[in-house]
C-alpha cells in the first residue's frame, strides 16, 4: 500500500513533466500497477539521480535529456518511458500522439523546442556529473 | 484418440497448411501435428474498429497496445520475438522451452502457434523469376501453376505496374490493388515523374502484391482499411495459415492434433512411426502414417531429421536474407495528419536489378508509421522525452520506412548445429554461426548505398541505417539442400527426403538460394508441388 502511493505520486509528477498536465486517476493507477508487474531495480546511482528528478519537473526534464544522450537505458529513464506509454494508450490524452495538421509556422516552434532540448541536456550532464560523483 | 493416418504433415505454418489443403482436397486422410500454441488473452478484447477510432474511445485499449503484463513496453536489448505486439507475441511462446536456440551471431525466430509464423507475415507475395528458381533448385513450369494455385486460394491484390516482372508476373485471378495511403502515394508519385532516368539505374517501384482481399472470398472480408494490421485479424482480409486449418477442421478426412511436438520419425515396412512429445503431458506418444510430410519450419526439421538419422550429421548449412530498415524523412508529408482509413502493410516495393535480369535483386518494402504507437519511436530519439513527444508528434506523418532485404547464398561460415543436452526439454541443443565474408558485406553496403541515393531522389531523406541480428529476417532455407542422388540430409527435387522412402520435406529445406523477395508465397508454392508429388509417388 505504501508502495503504491508512492508510485502515484511518481505517476504525477511524471504525467505532469510529460504532458504539462495534471494526469488522470486512472493513469496514476496504471502506472502504479505497471511498476508493481514490471518490477523495475534501481542501482545506487539510479536511485539517487531517481531522488533528484523527481524533486522537480525543470530537474526531471534536464536529467532525461542528458540521460538520453549518455545513458539512454538507466532505469530512471524507464520510469519516464512507462509512464509516456501509459499516457499514449489513454483516450484521455490522444490529441498530444496521433498526427495533426500543424501549420507551416509550427516548424519554429519544433526548432525552439529541439534547442530547448540541447540546452536541458547541457544542464543535465552537470548534474549526473555530480550525482555520480556522490555516489563514488 | 486416432494414432494411424494415410498421410501426417508436422507443422501448421504457410507450407503446413498447404499441403495439407491439397492432401485433404483430393479425398485422402490426413493428420497435422502442432504443438498450436493459439492467443488466448487478446483476441477477444480489441474491437472491431479502426486504429484512431479505438484511440480516441477505448479507456481498455492499453491492455492490448501495452499487453496485460506491460510487455508491449519494449526496454534495451530485444530479445528474439520482442518486437511483435502483445497480441501476436503467442506466435514465439514456449518456443525458449520446447526449441531452444543458441548463438551469438544468428538470432532466428521461431514458433510454435497454431498457423506458424504466418500469423506475422507481412503479406508480400512474389512470384520468383526463372533464375532465381533455377537458383533455388525449383522448376519453373510446375512453380507457375503450383502460384496460380495457391493464389486463389489464399487470395492475392496487386496491379500490373512496373513492379509486376518482380512480383506478380503473369498470375492469375488477381484482385484490384488495394488503395494507396498518402505518405506512399507521394513517393510513387515522385517515382512516376522520374522513373526513365531511375529505370536506367536499375531502380524500379511498384505496388507490393499482397495476400490481402480487396473483394470478399468465402468467410473472408475486404479489408477495410482500420490499420489495425499489426494487432488483430477481425475482417480475415489478410490470410493466415491458421483459417486454412480452420476450414480443414470442418472436412472429415482431416484431424488436427495440438499439443504434440514432433521429435523424429523411424521408417518400417508399412509405413513411417512419428515420435512426439505431448507438451500438455509431457509423454511420448507414437503416431503412424503411409507417408510423412515435414514442414514445421526450416530450423524445425532440421531438428527432426538430425535426430531420425541417430545424429549422424550434426551441423548444417542454413542460410538466411540479411535485413537492415532505414527510416527516412519524406519532407512532402511534414506537418500533416495521417488519413484515419489506411493500412499498415508495406505497400510500395522498390527493386534494385542492376544487371536487369530479375536476379540477385535487391528489394526495399516501404512503410509508414502509425499504429505501433508513438512511444516507440520517441524512444529511439536522443532527447528527453517531454521534447521528443513535441517533435515526433509533428514529424510522425512524414517518416517512411524503408525495410531492405538481401539476396543470400549458403558459405561454410553459415550453419547451424544440434548437440545432445540432457537440461534441454527434447535432451538436445540447436546452435549455429551465422557469418557474412567481407565482399558480401561490401556488395550488401553497396546495394544499400544505391537504394538510398533513389529514396533521396523520391524525396525520402535516409536517417540512419538499422541492422538486425542475423535471422532477423525471419527468412531460413537451405539446411538440406536440393540434390536429386538421395543422399542423406539433402532434398530430392520431389521433395522426398534423403535417404528414406516415405518422408517428404515441404519447407524451405531444401532452397540453395534466397532471392531478396519475400519467399513466404513461393514456399507455399513449392508446398503445393510436394503435396502433388507425395500422391503421385503413390
Amino acid at each position: 500500500m505504501e508502495n503504491k502511493s508512492i508510485y502515484i505520486f511518481e505517476a504525477e509528477r511524471i504525467g505532469n513533466y510529460l504532458l504539462g498536465v495534471t494526469v488522470q486517476d486512472s493513469e496514476k493507477n496504471t502506472y502504479a500497477d505497471a511498476m508493481q508487474k514490471l518490477n523495475i531495480q534501481l542501482s545506487n546511482y539510479e536511485q539517487a539521480l531517481w531522488n533528484s528528478m523527481i524533486k522537480s519537473k525543470s530537474k526531471m526534464a534536464c536529467i532525461d535529456a542528458a540521460l538520453a544522450l549518455k545513458e539512454p537505458n538507466n532505469n530512471a529513464r524507464r520510469k519516464l518511458f512507462t509512464m509516456l506509454a501509459i499516457i499514449e494508450a489513454s483516450p484521455n490524452y490522444t490529441s498530444y500522439f496521433l498526427s495533426r495538421n500543424f501549420s507551416f509556422f509550427y516548424i519554429v516552434k519544433i526548432g525552439l523546442v529541439g534547442m530547448r532540448a540541447v540546452c536541458r541536456a547541457i544542464v543535465g550532464i552537470f548534474i549526473i556529473n555530480s550525482i555520480k560523483r556522490k555516489c563514488n | 484418440m486416432q494414432l494411424s493416418y494415410d498421410y501426417i504433415v508436422v507443422g501448421s505454418g504457410a507450407t503446413g497448411a498447404i499441403v495439407a489443403n491439397s492432401l485433404v482436397e483430393v479425398g485422402v486422410n490426413v493428420a497435422v501435428l502442432d504443438v498450436g500454441v493459439e492467443d488466448e488473452q487478446y483476441k477477444e478484447i480489441i474491437p472491431d474498429k479502426d486504429f484512431v477510432s479505438i484511440r480516441k474511445e477505448y479507456s481498455d485499449q492499453k491492455d492490448y497496445f501495452l499487453g496485460k503484463q506491460f510487455e508491449g513496453i519494449p526496454w534495451e536489448t530485444a530479445k528474439v520475438g520482442s518486437q511483435l505486439t502483445p497480441p501476436r507475441s503467442f506466435l514465439t511462446q514456449l518456443t525458449e522451452k520446447l526449441i531452444p536456440f543458441e548463438s551469438d551471431s544468428f538470432k532466428p525466430m521461431e514458433s510454435m502457434a497454431k498457423g506458424g509464423l504466418g500469423g506475422g507475415w507481412g503479406l508480400g507475395c512474389y512470384e520468383f523469376s526463372k533464375p532465381e528458381l533455377d537458383a533455388i533448385g525449383l522448376k519453373e513450369p510446375e512453380m507457375l501453376r503450383a502460384y496460380d494455385a495457391v493464389a486463389n486460394h489464399i487470395g492475392i491484390s496487386g496491379i500490373k505496374d512496373d513492379g509486376a516482372p518482380y512480383c506478380l508476373r503473369d498470375l492469375k485471378n488477381v484482385q484490384p490493388v488495394s488503395e494507396l495511403e498518402q505518405n506512399l502515394s507521394g513517393v510513387f508519385t515522385s517515382y512516376n515523374i522520374q522513373k526513365n532516368s531511375l529505370n536506367k539505374k536499375g531502380i524500379f517501384v511498384g505496388r507490393s502484391a499482397l495476400a490481402l482481399l480487396t473483394k470478399d472470398k468465402d468467410n473472408r472480408s475486404a479489408v477495410q482499411y482500420r490499420d489495425m494490421d499489426f494487432w488483430s485479424d477481425k475482417d480475415k482480409s489478410a490470410y493466415r495459415s491458421w483459417m486454412t486449418i480452420d476450414q480443414l477442421k470442418e472436412k472429415s478426412n482431416f484431424a488436427y492434433h495440438k499439443n504434440c511436438l514432433v521429435l523424429k520419425f523411424k521408417e518400417h515396412d508399412s509405413g513411417v512411426d512419428v515420435i512426439v512429445k505431448r507438451t500438455d503431458t509431457n509423454e511420448e506418444q507414437i503416431f503412424t502414417c503411409k507417408k510423412l510430410i515435414l514442414s514445421p519450419g526450416v530450423l524445425g526439421t532440421a531438428r527432426i531429421v538430425i535426430r531420425s538419422f541417430d545424429y549422424k550429421k550434426e551441423q548444417l548449412p542454413v542460410i538466411c536474407n540479411p535485413y537492415c530498415y532505414i527510416p527516412c524523412l519524406q519532407w512532402r508529408m511534414l506537418g500533416k495528419e495521417i488519413e484515419q482509413k489506411k493500412t499498415s502493410l508495406g505497400q510500395l516495393v522498390m527493386y534494385l536489378d542492376e544487371n536487369r535480369n530479375n536476379f540477385d535483386v535487391g528489394m526495399a518494402a516501404l512503410f509508414s508509421y502509425r499504429s505501433l504507437l508513438l512511444f516507440k519511436l520517441i524512444k529511439e530519439t536522443p532527447l528527453n522525452y517531454s521534447d521528443a513527444r513535441i517533435i515526433m508528434q509533428y514529424l510522425q506523418s512524414s517518416f517512411t520506412i524503408a525495410g531492405i532485404h538481401h539476396p543470400e547464398k549458403g558459405s561454410a561460415s553459415k550453419f547451424i548445429c544440434m548437440k545432445k543436452d540432457a537440461d534441454t526439454y527434447t535432451g538436445d541443443l540447436l546452435t549455429g554461426q551465422y557469418i557474412l565474408s567481407e565482399q558480401e558485406i561490401r556488395t550488401n553496403e553497396k546495394r544499400e548505398q544505391k537504394i538510398k541515393l533513389a529514396l533521396k531522389s523520391l524525396g525520402c531523406q535516409p536517417l540512419k541505417t538499422v541492422y538486425t541480428p542475423h535471422g532477423g529476417s525471419i527468412h531460413y532455407a537451405g539446411t538440406l539442400p536440393f540434390n536429386d542422388n538421395g543422399q542423406m540430409f539433402s532434398i530430392h527435387s520431389n521433395g522426398k527426403l534423403g535417404g528414406t522412402k516415405n518422408v517428404f520435406v515441404a519447407d524451405g529445406s531444401g532452397f540453395n538460394y534466397l532471392p531478396a523477395k519475400g519467399l513466404t508465397f513461393t514456399l507455399m508454392a513449392n508446398a503445393y508441388n510436394v503435396a502433388k508429388n507425395v500422391l503421385k509417388n503413390d
